[in-house]
């Protein structure tokens, strides 16, 4: 399609790479504060 | 178990999150103009909409706390600001990356994106000043007062693709997703929602024991006075 963005996978594994690491980090978070109450 | 229920919820958010995200990388069509790169509002929107209704959660937590000045609503400030803190900060990142093959720039002072980035600052002064200040009620109260200041700029971050000229394209809705994309779009805001919910309501408890513990702690016995020394 004319002025389609062509690729930019890389951008996109990397947003969603760097979501779900911050969400399982803040988990782990949670689970050793829980541990360590 | 009922002390729990929250975990449910989380999980259930997580697996509407997998399948929303999974939908939204291989299932749904490229974006008309960003193509592939679109993809990346089945992460960025979710997380923009969840983030700043957890600040609505702190918001209305502070007022909660200065009125009543009960320990619940002191620890769901705590609670809501730090996981708003979390989204927050992904939403600036998750921004940056999806600006570079859009705008050309990892970074641009546009509204948006200035008064997102001044939220983040704003609510981290809470956490600071949490760190920072010992004795619990001046804390709750201190805390709160600046959680209440920080909330103002919540609406101005909503409003500001309104109010201003700027790069970032206006509110999302269904209206102006294509069909095929409002599904996994729309679980994905559900799915982070639950999660969301879920590690508020979970912080939430673990504060709310700490602050018990911090106030019903036994005072500590008088320092003993320094040795007068004689000549």
């Amino acid at each position: 399609m004319t002025g389609m963005i062509q690729g930019g996978w890389e951008f996109v594994w990397a947003v969603y790479g760097i979501t779900w690491a911050g969400l399982f980090f803040y988990a782990l978070h949670l689970f050793r504060s829980e541990r360590d109450q | 178990m009922k002390a729990n229920w929250e975990i449910g919820v989380g999980l259930f958010g997580l697996i509407l999150l997998i399948w929303a995200h999974y939908t939204g990388l291989f299932v749904a069509p490229p974006e008309a103009m960003m193509g592939d790169v679109g993809r990346i509002l089945y992460a960025h929107v979710p997380t923009a909409w969840v983030g700043l209704s957890t600040y609505l959660v702190a918001f209305i937590a502070a007022v909660g706390a200065i009125w009543s000045g009960k320990w619940a609503w002191d620890a769901m400030v705590e609670a809501s600001v730090e996981v708003g803190l979390l989204l927050n900060a992904l939403l600036l990142i998750q921004g940056s990356l999806w600006a570079k093959p859009t705008w050309g720039v990892y970074w641009t002072w546009d509204p948006r994106l200035t008064t997102c980035a001044i939220m983040v600052v704003a609510f981290g002064v809470v956490l600071a000043l949490r760190r920072q200040i010992e004795e619990p009620m001046r804390r709750l109260t201190m805390s709160s007062i600046a959680t209440i200041i920080a909330f103002v700029n919540v609406p101005i971050v909503y409003l500001s693709v309104k109010w201003w000229r700027t790069l970032h394209q206006p509110y999302s809705s269904p209206e102006t997703v294509d069909s095929a994309m409002v599904t996994p779009l729309r679980v994905a805001a559900f799915g982070m929602l639950f999660l969301a919910t879920g590690f508020v309501v979970r912080r939430w408890r673990q504060v709310h024991r700490q602050l018990k513990a911090e106030v019903q702690a036994p005072d500590l016995p008088d320092a003993p006075s320094p040795l007068a020394v004689e000549d």
